[in-house]
């Protein structure tokens, strides 16, 4: 059964206009070309898209987990917001006493939130086996 | 790093984390939550944060992260290659105007206010207002920390239709989207911007900078500056509350950010744009941003009836802002001649006593959470000057900002009493409107 997808928008309350798309753009500027006659308010115009142009989104596979972390060493970073390191220092408090076999590693990140620390996450690598990181506001 | 991570953050930041993850590529990212917030709190109450459970999936927090960080990857987790993004189809309709002018308010396009509809013919009217190629690339920009959206002229266009702006008025707003500054910040803080104008283009375009130079009564000043809300919004992808706007309280100014056409003709001081090195007749926008601005009238010795001294009113003002943003003081012209008068016949001189007269202790200093954010992580590091104001004693006065030129003075008004505003605002970039026309 062949459907008339605008009518049956106009029937559901909805605005024609979801149905633009390129399949339907040649028949649309036919449309436009002859409403222009059509009474005031009922006129028909088409709109261009405003948004700007995203860059595609690049997949990253995530790192490898560990089988444990008994007997490893995880870094916790405090990325500098107000009472971050507190928090991350309860928890390697947690650590100790839960888990005194895994070796934690307080770091504050070097310069503001939003700044990077290559250095830091150089040293993670050599000498951690896993990070966390904490925590805004 | 290539070594397995949690990144945590509290609960109200658990959908911008994901987000913002899916659109830097680690859609299946293991993130996990405290309560919100942790500001504020005691190591005690803090330490049954990580002992309860994560509030967004209601498990123990510490199972979460341990399984996190242990918990074989799925296929989906190891996945790679290339996913477009879409914003829709280049054109809506053929439809009325009002059902276009609801699809584009109901689908976060425009400020909510009602805008022009962008129609080929307006689109291609506002593409005269400039000699560049309707595709060429303008900029990019970025809501935060999102990947930056690139964008044409011909789509800074329509955005600029939309705000209401005239053909004329074009080059203002492509050297405003060429920046790259977005007028939406995505911060948990609501910032204001700010852009001065100088240069013949004010006049040739009829900008108001006497009478009401900041409020709306001209249309240039009021859409130019509406039009920079609608790019950040539509061409950087800002402005989603709770996904690329985190602004807790929002800021008014956001409708159509604070304006100034710099009124060159009644100020005897240098017009802000010769003083970042372009010549007179150059037409230049330059950009600011902060927190907010404020009338300055009311200070302390505001009531004194003869002789007001205005750069200690001025300097009275600065000790209500923070001084993680700058000053930016848009003094009425009457207020400069009294200034003049008090010796200040150059905007530095000015600038300088008021650095030098505008101090507090070392203690108030570092109690700023500002200060603990952004300048504690730099005197950490040796920077100056924050690392001696970190190391002097308690009672030790320091100045508000750290260089002269962290103050900024521009005039504006209509000459009706001699008022200036000060904007807890930074200057970024000054761009030259003349490259767009």
């Amino acid at each position: 059964m062949k459907v008339n997808r605008r009518k049956l928008l106009s029937l559901l309350g909805m605005s024609p206009v979801l149905l633009a798309g390129s399949q339907a753009e040649a028949q649309h500027v036919k449309n436009a070309k002859t409403a222009k006659a059509s009474p005031a308010g009922d006129a028909q115009f088409e709109a261009l898209n405003p948004k700007g142009s995203p860059p595609p989104v690049r997949l990253i596979p995530m790192a490898p987990r560990l089988d444990t972390i008994h007997g490893k060493t995880i870094y916790l970073v405090d990325t500098g917001f107000m009472s971050g390191g507190v928090f991350l220092q309860q928890m390697q408090i947690w650590f100790n006493k839960n888990m005194p076999d895994v070796t934690v590693v307080f770091r504050k990140k070097a310069g503001p939130y939003m700044e990077d620390d290559p250095a830091l996450w150089k040293e993670i690598k050599e000498k951690g086996n896993a990070a966390i990181m904490a925590i805004g506001h | 790093m290539g070594l397995p991570a949690v990144p945590m953050a509290t609960k109200s930041f658990a959908d911008l984390a994901k987000s913002n993850a899916s659109k830097r590529g680690m859609p299946h990212i293991r993130a996990c939550f405290t309560p919100h917030p942790v500001w504020g709190k005691t190591a005690e109450q803090l330490m049954a944060y990580v002992e309860g459970n994560d509030p967004v999936s209601g498990k123990p927090l510490m199972k979460e992260i341990i399984d996190g960080l242990t918990v074989p990857l799925t296929a989906e987790d190891t996945k790679t290659g290339i996913m477009d993004v879409s914003v829709g189809p280049p054109i809506y309709g053929p439809d009325t105007l009002d059902n276009l002018q609801k699809h584009f308010l109901n689908n976060g396009m425009t400020d909510f206010l009602p805008v022009i509809i962008p129609t080929q013919e307006k689109v291609d009217a506002m593409l005269k207002g400039t000699s560049h190629h309707p595709d060429e690339v303008v900029g990019k920009m970025a809501a935060g920390a999102f990947a930056a959206w690139t964008y044409t002229v011909k789509q800074v266009a329509v955005n600029a239709v939309m705000a209401g702006c005239e053909p004329e008025y074009f080059p203002v707003v492509l050297a405003v989207a060429s920046s790259g500054m977005a007028a939406l910040g995505s911060s948990t803080t609501s910032f204001a911007y700010s852009m001065v104008i100088n240069g013949p283009i004010r006049d040739k375009l009829n900008m108001n900078y006497t009478i009401g130079a900041m409020g709306p009564f001209a249309q240039p000043n009021a859409t130019i500056g509406r039009a920079w809300t609608l790019i950040g919004k539509n061409l950087g992808n800002g402005g989603i509350p709770g996904d690329t706007y985190m602004g807790s309280q929002g800021n008014n100014t956001n409708y159509n950010n604070i304006v100034i056409a710099e009124n060159e003709k009644d100020s005897p001081w240098t017009p802000f744009h010769v003083q970042k090195g372009f010549k007179p007749e150059e037409n230049v926008v330059s950009l600011f941003a902060g927190e907010d601005i404020r009338q300055g009238h009311g200070a302390r010795r505001a009531g004194v009836l003869e002789n007001p001294m205005f750069d200690d009113q001025i300097s009275d003002i600065f000790r209500t802002l923070t001084s993680q943003f700058d000053a930016l003081v848009v003094c009425d012209p009457l207020t400069v001649k009294r200034l003049v008068e008090q010796g200040y016949d150059t905007k530095e001189k000015l600038m300088d006593w008021l650095w030098k007269n505008t101090k507090r202790t070392a203690k108030e200093y570092r109690d700023s959470a500002f200060v603990y954010t952004f300048h504690y992580p730099r005197a950490l590091r040796g920077e100056e000057p924050y690392a001696t104001w970190y190391k002097c004693p308690e009672d030790t006065l320091v100045p508000w900002w750290p260089k002269l030129d962290n103050i900024v003075l521009v005039v504006a008004g209509g000459q009706t009493n001699p008022f200036f505003q000060v904007g807890n605002l930074t200057y970024r970039v000054s761009v030259s409107i003349d490259k767009w026309m």
